[in-house]
């Protein structure tokens, strides 16, 4: 049985990270807890500007990744800050104290002065992250490892050297026990038929079926096509000429073995195996779902070259092709491009992509964390009100 | 039942029974503030650089450009690409306009390549009056070369500022935006006296008033539409009692956002009366820039930090915000007075920039008026002072 070393949670989950976070609930608050980040350093702000004058169904999206990334695996610690009698702050410390994790909670009296506030945020903060220091790695199955499925800035080799490579990375760790988590409901348009025929069963078939549906019908609603935003001039000029093309490319990450569940933005796989996340295809958002979801580790795909991370995941990149790895190095891990130049497989870039996956586990940076690439957007639904 | 417009709101909501409108008040720096002329005929209250992000990926590169630049301030944001129709017209006009803002002496842009928004778009949608550049990560090769680049571009703008001065511009260039947020009816009953003096003054003098139309408002539609000469608004203002048409996906019929009890109309008829007694120019859609001076409404909602960077991208230099015990955010584009009224335990919060009183109207009317230029010739408030900057651009529907 393979494994790595992770932080094992007081609910039974496994960290591979050990951050101590500080995240608001509402946008008025972003420039407070950013503030009360930079005083405090070693502590990662996660800020949001939603929160507030949603409709329900944001209000609900929002709270589910709120909640979702201050109590995720990979956070020792986590600081709230929110307003007087905040409902979201609220719900987020009744959750987290549920899990036994390191949580408070600053809910601002307006009567009280900016240095108070900040001061006392910055005293718990600093007190979680001198606990945190305490925490040791032990350990654990790769089972308990649920990685995340993402491309960005596709070209036309996506879908030819790194798309399969993870396909065959996913192939692999479903096979040792864990589970892989494909997004993007998007960039399945066009091909949603061979995902959905590889589904375990009908159901599940026909409830990815559903999803993509449903997102064609938002899409036509506005009364515009998809294909006026996707792909994007970056996809085109790396020789994508359809959304059906990009696709066919994009699902190969979730390589050959059946999926077994389909789950909502930023909800949490009750399976393991390989299962479907309902994300849009931009792609800061749909990482941000994902690890919302429970994904320790997240593998992104780029045939243009991305930057992006998450204050809370580590996100592996792997580049298409050997000229983008060359010249965006700084920002990606994997070259799938040696399948195009150095004679490997696919299954020799799906066998390197599992190994980083457990390096990254165990503790080492990705490019992105290097960068500090912290990149945080929550998938809206509707219009504020 | 659709309401009348006398059902619920009289015309005499609108009176202001303790300040005469237009009458001048006497302010003792006179009418004229000291800010930035722009070439355009603007002119700017503060003189910084924007490093402005086309996409959510460059953020970061962004932030770390305007780290390393005196005068540098940030637009960073969530959108930019997967985006379709109206919403994303929303971003590039929200982006396009936060450039032009005369509080901004010149702006860098920075893309990250791939995105839907494209830099070279905006360069072509952003008026050519004052210096700007842009480029992305993937045409660089790389964020470490797109830092060089930005920093050694926007350090020469820098310099420039150094040696720029701030000279006499008369009131009649402010651009206020007005916004109110967490209202209830005994802070309008105490505000109102005074803000709606100021607005009446500041029109009298040919300054340009942008007010929020925030949910809160928008019960009294039906009112504010008998204030505008223009058929277009008029039209818009009258189905406002209704409800806005804000975009959803989900109908949720146990959600509707056209029916508003006593209590939200009683609350928008006060409101009403902020506005003063001057006619209404327009009703503004998000993001459309006034045509021409005097008092507009702005589509908004009560998402502060949306709305006050929707009103840095219509143009505003200025903005005073309303609201019961003050907010912790502003703009990191303009300055932004934050007014609350005075309440019975007296507590002093160092957010609040003016305290607002009962009785003696006229005299808080002319020192706000005051605070206004002041802070207009370079006074910080007291959330720059704190540093609570933000921007953010509203969604008007869902990404892709």
């Amino acid at each position: 049985m393979k494994t790595f070393d992770g932080y094992r949670r007081p609910d039974g989950s496994i960290g591979v990270r050990n951050h101590v976070i500080v995240i608001n609930t509402v946008g008025e608050l972003s420039a407070l807890t950013r503030k009360i980040a930079n005083l405090t350093p070693g502590v990662i702000p996660v800020i949001h500007h939603g929160g507030v004058a949603q409709f329900p169904e944001d209000h609900t999206q929002t709270l589910r990744t709120l909640v979702g990334t201050a109590g995720h695996s990979n956070v020792s610690a986590t600081l709230v800050v929110g307003t007087e009698n905040d409902p979201i702050a609220q719900e987020i410390y009744k959750i987290l104290k549920k899990k036994g994790k390191p949580v408070h909670t600053v809910c601002l009296n307006k009567n009280q002065k900016i240095p108070e506030i900040l001061h006392e945020g910055r005293s718990w903060l600093l007190t979680a992250l001198e606990n945190s220091k305490k925490e040791v790695r032990e350990q654990c199955d790769i089972t308990e490892l649920i990685v995340g499925l993402e491309c960005g800035g596709s070209d036309a080799w996506s879908g030819i050297t790194a798309n399969p490579s993870i396909g065959a990375f996913s192939d692999m760790i479903i096979r040792e026990g864990g589970t892989s988590v494909l997004a993007e409901t998007t960039e399945a348009i066009g091909a949603e038929h061979i995902l959905a025929s590889n589904a375990i069963n009908r159901e599940v078939g026909r409830e990815f079926l559903d999803i993509v549906r449903t997102y064609e019908h938002r899409i036509k609603q506005t009364g515009e096509d998809i294909r006026s935003a996707n792909p994007t001039p970056g996809n085109m000029a790396g020789g994508l000429t359809t959304l059906e093309e990009k696709s066919l490319g994009c699902i190969k990450k979730g390589g050959g073995t059946p999926l077994k569940e389909v789950i909502s933005y930023a909800g949490k796989p009750t399976e393991k195996g390989f299962v479907f996340m309902d994300t849009p295809g931009y792609d800061v958002e749909s990482v941000c779902g994902l690890a919302a979801g429970g994904a320790q580790v997240v593998l992104f795909s780029t045939g243009k070259g991305s930057p992006t991370g998450s204050p809370i995941v580590p996100v592996i990149k792997i580049g298409t092709n050997p000229k983008v790895y060359e010249i965006m190095s700084e920002h990606i891990d994997i070259n799938a491009g040696k399948i195009i130049d150095q004679n490997k497989s696919i299954n020799d870039i799906g066998k390197e992509i599992f190994d980083k996956v457990i390096t990254v586990s165990n503790g080492e940076k990705t490019a992105a964390e290097n960068e500090l690439n912290q990149e945080f957007a929550i998938w809206r639904l509707a219009e504020s009100i | 039942m659709v309401d009348d417009p006398g059902n619920y709101l009289r015309q005499d909501h609108l009176l202001i029974p303790s300040i005469t409108a237009g009458r001048k008040v006497k302010v003792a720096m006179g009418y004229s503030f000291k800010g930035y002329m722009r070439s355009d005929g603007s002119a700017g209250t503060r003189n910084n650089i924007g490093i402005i992000s086309s996409v959510i990926c460059s953020s970061t590169v962004t932030n770390e450009i305007a780290s390393k630049i005196d005068y540098a301030v940030p637009i960073v944001h969530s959108n930019g690409c997967a985006q379709l129709g109206d919403d994303f017209s929303v971003t590039k006009s929200m982006l396009s306009g936060v450039a032009e803002n005369p509080n901004f002496h010149s702006n860098l842009l920075i893309g990250l390549g791939c995105e839907t928004n494209q830099v070279t778009g905006l360069l072509a949608a952003i008026p050519n009056v004052k210096p700007i550049d842009g480029f992305s990560i993937q045409q660089m090769a790389g964020g470490t070369n797109t830092v060089a680049k930005g920093v050694a571009i926007a350090s020469e703008w820098s310099k420039d500022i150094t040696n720029e001065q701030r000279t006499d511009l008369p009131i009649s260039k402010l651009k206020i935006g007005v916004i109110t947020t967490d209202m209830d009816e005994q802070t309008l009953a105490i505000t109102t006296p005074v803000v709606s003096a100021l607005i009446d003054e500041l029109l009298e003098n040919d300054s340009t008033v942008i007010c929020s139309l925030t949910r809160t408002l928008e019960p009294s539609g039906k009112i504010l539409a008998t204030k505008t000469k223009d058929t277009r608004s008029k039209e818009m203002l009258k189905t406002l009692s209704e409800g806005l048409n804000r975009r959803r996906w989900e109908n949720d019929e146990g959600y509707a956002l056209s029916v508003f009890s006593d209590e939200e109309k009683s609350l928008a008829a006060h409101e009403a009366r902020l506005l003063g007694s001057k006619d209404l120019v327009e009703f503004l859609n998000i993001n459309e820039k006034p045509s021409n001076r005097g008092l507009y409404l702005l589509k908004s909602s009560d998402n502060i930090v949306e709305t006050i960077s929707n009103f840095v991208s219509v143009g505003c230099n200025v903005a005073l915000i309303i609201s019961k015990e003050g907010i912790l955010t502003t703009s990191n584009v303009i300055p932004c007075i934050s007014l609350a009224p005075c309440n019975e335990s007296q507590i002093h919060r160092d957010h609040v920039d003016f305290y607002i009183a009962r009785g003696n109207e006229e005299k808080q009317t002319v020192t706000l008026l005051e605070k206004l230029l002041q802070v207009s010739s370079g006074e910080l408030t007291a959330l720059e002072e704190y540093e609570l900057g933000e921007f953010a651009i509203p969604h008007i529907g869902t990404t892709f």
